[in-house]
């Protein structure tokens, strides 16, 4: 588990079981709820009373910032088309009340392929806006030299209740930053550990020196600031940080290459946290091993009670006691 | 082991040795009561003896308060940056919520130190002064290795899951 998947495997596993069940004249009645990293919940339930359909429903903290971002197609509409070449599933018109955004399964028609992009939604639709800078990004690295080549293109997906990613677009590269806070004082000192490797990883590896260069800072980066974005941060809260990822045209030059960029980066923040938490945990179970090796040697000093009752059997009479029954003990 | 640890540790471990010779002491103050003397504000000067105050550096200092029936031994554990802070905090948490096994581990310590033992009379008759004095000394040099141990894994562990994330962006 060193790396976190990007497709949720619990939609899959249900999505195929449902399809098995299907296939054997005995539709699973289903009514589950689904919950995936940053506050991200699906439901799959039975659309219709004959168990013929499946809803699957999203919904995502970050759904209302992606569908904001401006220059593409719209976000339901970018969703569709990734569905489109499968057949059998179709987007509900209206999603399920409390939820973004509902797809329609028809179990008849469903390939099992499709199951596995089925899977990948939450990644899909963040990637939206990533895939938005990706074809921004060709749009500016094609326009002539000496033109206004800054633009104030900034994308923000709101994906957590007060941490964001931003993504920034320009002729030659593509910024992405996120933001995060520490809840734990422990954690804080922690991240600080992993961030540093993370900036320093790159330039002590050679093997890896073709991945995108990472900063990370206290105050908000430069990119943010010209953009305004920041006016709303909270910038007293000490434990914010901003880490940035630069992206060059290598990382994003063919669609195979786009997705898995845009579906590490994603994870970005589960990742790092999720170590973090492990390395927490690691550290909980060394101490507790090392508490029971303290008490070995603790009980090392404690006489020992069966010799005792040895000594006494043999030796009787020089067991002395006091007149409350206490052993003398002596040196 | 390090040239100016061991002659700490001796000093620690004669001036436990010094200190472990406690005899059975009712309260001079309630009737039927019989109390670690050195926990309880005392009116009587002679009960307590002068305490030992042995010290390697700023970081990493021992001292020995010792009265007629009771010892207390507080350690102060190395501390060189933040990590090291979190570490040692932790594990002293960790293990003075396991006091009851410690028999000899008070519950806080003493303000200024990492952790404190309390030996009381009882303890040294129902064990060997000897082993006790060498759980301790044991405990000093452990604490450090464990607390350097887990800094560099944690370290390890960091720069192995940034390499391994970032080389998954290598083409």
């Amino acid at each position: 588990m060193l790396h976190l998947q990007p497709n949720n495997l619990l939609i899959q596993k249900t999505l195929s079981e449902a399809i098995e069940a299907y296939g054997n004249g005995t539709p699973l009645t289903l009514d589950r709820i689904i919950s995936d990293f940053d506050y991200t919940t699906f439901h799959i339930s039975n659309a219709s009373e004959d168990k013929l359909t499946l809803a699957l429903s999203i919904r995502t903290k970050a759904w209302q910032s992606v569908s904001q971002c401006t220059g593409g197609p719209g976000l339901v509409a970018y969703l569709q088309s990734k569905y489109a070449n499968y057949s059998g599933i179709s987007a509900s018109s209206v999603p399920e009340s409390g939820y973004d955004y509902t797809l329609l399964l028809d179990l008849g028609k469903l390939q099992p392929e499709a199951m596995k992009d089925l899977s990948l939604l939450k990644t899909l639709v963040l990637g939206y806006a990533f895939q938005l800078a990706f074809n921004e990004f060709v749009t500016l690295s094609a326009a002539p030299e000496g033109t206004e080549s800054e633009t104030n293109i900034l994308h923000t997906i709101k994906y957590r209740d007060d941490e964001n990613l931003f993504i920034k677009p320009s002729y030659d590269r593509i910024t992405v930053i996120f933001e995060t806070i520490f809840q734990d004082e422990t954690d804080k000192v922690f991240g600080k550990v992993f961030l540093q490797e993370f900036v320093d990883a790159r330039k002590r590896n050679r093997s890896i020196q073709s991945a995108p260069q990472v900063l990370f800072s206290h105050e908000p980066p430069l990119e943010l600031q010209n953009a305004g974005a920041v006016a709303s941060m909270n910038s007293s809260d000490t434990s914010r940080r901003f880490i940035t990822f630069v992206l060059f045209p290598r990382h994003f030059q063919t669609p195979e290459l786009q997705f898995s960029t845009l579906s590490h980066l994603t994870l970005f923040r589960n990742y790092f946290h999720y170590h973090i938490k492990c390395s927490k945990a690691y550290m909980h179970s060394r101490m507790r091993y090392r508490v029971d090796s303290f008490i070995k040697v603790l009980n090392r000093a404690k006489l020992d009670e069966e010799e005792e009752d040895i000594d006494q059997q043999s030796k009787q009479q020089q067991t002395r006691r006091t007149i409350t029954g206490r052993k003398m003990v002596s040196y | 082991m390090s040239q100016s640890l061991r002659p700490y540790l001796t000093a620690v471990r004669y001036s436990l040795e010094a200190a472990l010779t406690l005899s059975n002491f009712s309260s001079l103050e309630v009737e039927r009561h019989n109390r670690p003397e050195v926990e309880v504000p005392n009116t009587s000067a002679e009960l307590l003896l002068q305490p030992m105050h042995i010290s390697r550096n700023e970081n990493e200092q021992v001292l020995i308060e010792s009265s007629v029936n009771s010892v207390r031994v507080s350690i102060k554990v190395k501390q060189a940056d933040e990590i090291e802070q979190i570490l040692v905090h932790k594990f002293t948490r960790f293990l003075e919520q396991r006091a009851e096994s410690f028999y000899i581990l008070r519950r806080t310590p003493i303000s200024g130190y990492s952790i404190s033992f309390l030996i009381t009379n009882k303890h040294t008759e129902s064990m060997k002064t000897g082993k006790l004095v060498d759980f301790i000394i044991e405990f000093m040099e452990d604490v450090d290795k464990e607390i350097s141990e887990i800094k560099l894994f944690l370290n390890a562990r960091a720069r192995f899951v940034a390499e391994a994330y970032l080389g998954e962006f290598v083409y």
